[in-house]
């Protein structure tokens, strides 16, 4: 009998794993470090009807089909987003696009794109793309407000898998003629079409696990994180966790990359993954009276005296968030684990928010309710051209046999949980392709 | 909260992960999404995918074997496709399938048996039973005891069941018939197999089903397409899947062409009515009890049908007769 697969993480990409090694009969161990499934993907309730996702607010109806657990879903019926600038919103991307130096910009830069080559930062990019004036104004603020690096020092890259304006427009109004928040900009690995819509499972997005989860208990390991991967002539061999070595045919590992890095033994050829970096983010969670107090569910916020660079008004999407006459804005901060945003205690991260939210809510302080601060060291992975040879050739492999690398964050790139679902599909469909063959043979 | 009460009252299925039935592998792209639009029977998104391998389009996940009396309620029209309910339709479709069914069994002996498997309440046997030979020896299958109950009182021997399980006489039949039928079973090359031990060496299958190389495939499939009867087809084919299905099987394919049928235009356009939220007298101008909608789309998708792209693909196969090996010296 073949030796076991070890999956390192039980979140959505090592359970949508785990499920297809059951399907095919393979034999597994799914390591936890933590003390439940979900991972990322968990959502936290108080005791007063809010509900705080860990990021991952969206699913979409396509995921939920794949997954099974339509039934339990609740329909977005809108998401949109606007950008606040000099005292106004826009609309996004269409308000903007009225604004002249914007819209004579973008298309001046369309023009031009034709005969440039191509960009060699996210910086130039966005420039070619959206024009000097929107890319200036808005595009690379953001992007660096988000990764907490230079625009000019980050990979072209960070822009892929953003839309073509002609796909958002389609997208935008097949959402508004059927009532539903078409999904735009959330699914890379698979198209986006006016049936592909933002789900919502009914008690959070951990259904999804739960679901994956269901018969596969015996094989996971809740509080046991993997201690090395063993690594012998370039092929996982082994894995320890809690002290004791178990061989084992592969790995599936759902580690961030700079810890897949330290643990794996045997091989320096994942040392160029210990540089790669994660954008720390701290979501301030402000609890107001009222609902409807932001222009749209997000608002980008990409001037500098802005201590946030998003805020997110939850339950214009999906009201069932917060309690009725009451609201839940996230606001965003990108911050360095260990700096002052980092350390600084939840009533005053909800204060500073709360100074610059006045500039978009006048009566933000006198809604103010109270605010929970959930924090992350590994929110978005930060693509900088320094390694970006480096981090296109792991997305191609991780260059040691048996081992992949999969979900959020062992993929190190921006994808979205239905991503999440179809990549590690496809990769280990592709891991356990040769031995199936092996074992068709006669 | 209305919203809140109905996602209670529509609990989900048993769903279970499903593969190409052709070639066993589970390699495939979603094509759609989609609900139970008309009869919702649970309140489940299905996934329609399609191999990237041979192009079959398959529900992955699908509901249990024991979720089949919840997907196929009691008012399922397969049970209960009668003049009373129908009128008109009815008998336009009657003299329509009468013509089709005697052109297959035109070469047919005198004493032949001929078998329809899935012959839901028996309406093609009736048909047979009425206008075809005294002679012929008809047989049914179906795995509904309601269809069979309607079938046995209107005085048709169907036999109760899955003809992979069924214990019936093995080459002894002249004729089987899989009418709308494969796309409905949940391992079609077990089924065919089957079909091919019970027919006499040179006996003919023939087999229709909705067409996925069709013009109403192509404009509804994202959601709405009639075909995908979300969650009761479980696999969808073209002539080529089709081929490689009877191949799979042992059978031998005499010819694959295409037919006309309204019904996939006339529901994709329903469901797509009904997905909008758009009230019932306007849903109710498309299905099966609306003859002028089924008789626009007739015409137009016999137009369709001119260019070999009919909503419906018609199989006809053979068991192969057995090869005269040279004796060996």
């Amino acid at each position: 009998m073949r030796k076991p697969v070890a999956i390192i993480g039980a979140g959505l990409a090592g359970l949508t794993a785990a499920a297809q090694l059951r399907r095919r009969g393979i034999p597994f161990t799914l390591y936890e470090a933590g003390p439940t499934i979900a991972g990322l993907a968990s959502t936290f309730s108080d005791g007063e009807g809010f509900s705080y996702d860990f990021g991952a607010h969206f699913i979409t109806n396509r995921l939920a089909a794949a997954i099974g657990v339509g039934a339990d879903c609740r329909i977005v019926r809108h998401y949109g987003e606007t950008v606040f600038l000099r005292g106004r919103t826009y609309g996004y991307p269409f308000g903007l696009m009225r604004v002249p130096r914007f819209s004579i910009g973008a298309v001046a830069a369309r023009a031009r794109a034709i005969r440039n080559e191509p960009p060699r930062s996210a910086a130039e990019r966005f420039r070619l793309r959206y024009g000097r004036a929107m890319a200036e104004e808005i595009a690379i603020p953001l992007t660096e407000a988000w990764s907490g690096a230079k625009a000019d020092e980050l990979a072209p890259s960070v822009g892929d898998g953003i839309p073509g304006i002609g796909r958002v427009l389609l997208l935008k109004l097949s959402g508004r003629l059927t009532r539903r928040a078409v999904a735009c900009g959330y699914s890379r690995e698979m198209p986006e079409t006016p049936n592909v819509w933002h789900v919502y499972p009914e008690g959070g997005v951990a259904l999804l696990c739960q679901r994956l989860a269901r018969g596969l208990e015996p094989a996971i390991k809740l509080h046991s994180p993997v201690e090395a991967i063993v690594v012998d002539s370039e092929r996982v061999v082994a894995v320890r966790a809690n002290g004791r070595e178990e061989a084992v045919s592969a790995v599936i590992s759902t580690a961030p990359c700079h810890i897949l890095a330290k643990l794996a033994k045997g091989t320096q050829a994942l040392q160029p993954l210990a540089r790669f970096r994660y954008r720390p983010m701290v979501f301030v969670n402000l609890r107001l009276k009222g609902r409807g107090l932001l222009p749209d569910v997000v608002t980008w916020t990409p001037e500098k005296d802005f201590p946030f660079f998003r805020l997110t008004e939850t339950p214009l999407s999906m009201p069932w968030l917060a309690p009725e006459g009451k609201t839940l804005i996230t606001a965003d901060i990108g911050c360095e684990v260990g700096d002052p945003v980092w350390g600084a205690p939840d009533e005053e991260l909800g204060e500073l928010c709360l100074d610059r939210l006045q500039a978009i809510i006048p009566d933000a302080r006198q809604r103010y309710l109270g605010c929970r601060v959930l924090r992350t060291p590994i929110a978005y992975p930060v693509f900088l051209k320094g390694y970006e040879a480096e981090r296109q050739s792991f997305a191609q492999s991780t260059g040691i046999e048996g081992l992949l690398s999969v979900g959020r964050n062992g993929e190190f790139d921006h994808i979205f949980m239905e991503d999440v679902f179809w990549r590690t599909t496809r990769k280990v469909r592709q891991l356990l392709s040769p031995w199936q063959q092996g074992n068709r043979a006669p | 909260m209305s919203d809140a009460a109905d996602l209670h009252k529509r609990a989900s299925l048993d769903l279970r992960p499903a593969q190409c039935c052709i070639c066993e592998t589970d390699d495939a792209e979603p094509l759609a999404v989609g609900e139970d639009f008309e009869y919702r029977t649970s309140g489940d998104f299905f996934l329609a995918m399609r191999c990237r391998t041979c192009g079959l389009v398959y529900l992955n996940p699908r509901p249990s074997f024991q979720e089949l009396d919840r997907i196929y309620p009691e008012n399922y029209h397969a049970f209960q496709f009668t003049q009373s309910h129908y009128g008109f339709v009815y008998k336009v479709r009657c003299r329509l399938e009468t013509r089709r069914l005697l052109s297959w069994c035109s070469g047919l002996n005198e004493d032949a048996r001929i078998i329809d498997v899935g012959c839901g309440d028996g309406f093609h046997l009736r048909l047979l039973r009425d206008f075809g030979r005294a002679t012929w020896k008809l047989e049914g299958v179906d795995n509904s005891p309601r269809a069979v109950q309607v079938a046995t009182r209107a005085g048709l021997l169907v036999h109760h069941g899955i003809v992979e399980d069924l214990a019936l006489n093995a080459a002894a039949y002249d004729m089987a018939l899989l009418i709308q039928t494969i796309e409905h079973v949940g391992d079609p090359p077990a089924v065919l197999d089957a079909v091919r031990r019970l027919l006499k060496p040179g006996g003919r299958l023939v087999i229709v089903t909705d067409n996925t190389d069709s013009l109403d495939f192509k404009i509804f499939k994202g959601r709405h397409w009639g075909g995908y009867h979300f969650p009761r087809h479980w696999n969808l084919f073209n002539a080529r899947t089709l081929a490689a299905l009877a191949n799979k099987a042992g059978l031998e394919v005499e010819a694959i062409k295409t037919m006309t049928s309204p019904v996939n235009w006339v529901y994709s356009i329903r469901n797509a009515l009904v997905d909008l939220g758009c009230p019932s007298w306007l849903t109710n101008r498309f299905g099966l009890a609306s003859p002028i909608a089924l008789g626009v789309f007739t015409t137009f998708d016999m137009l369709h049908q001119l260019a070999g792209r009919g909503a419906l693909v018609r199989a006809i196969l053979r068991r192969p007769a057995p090869v005269e090996r040279p004796a060996a010296n």
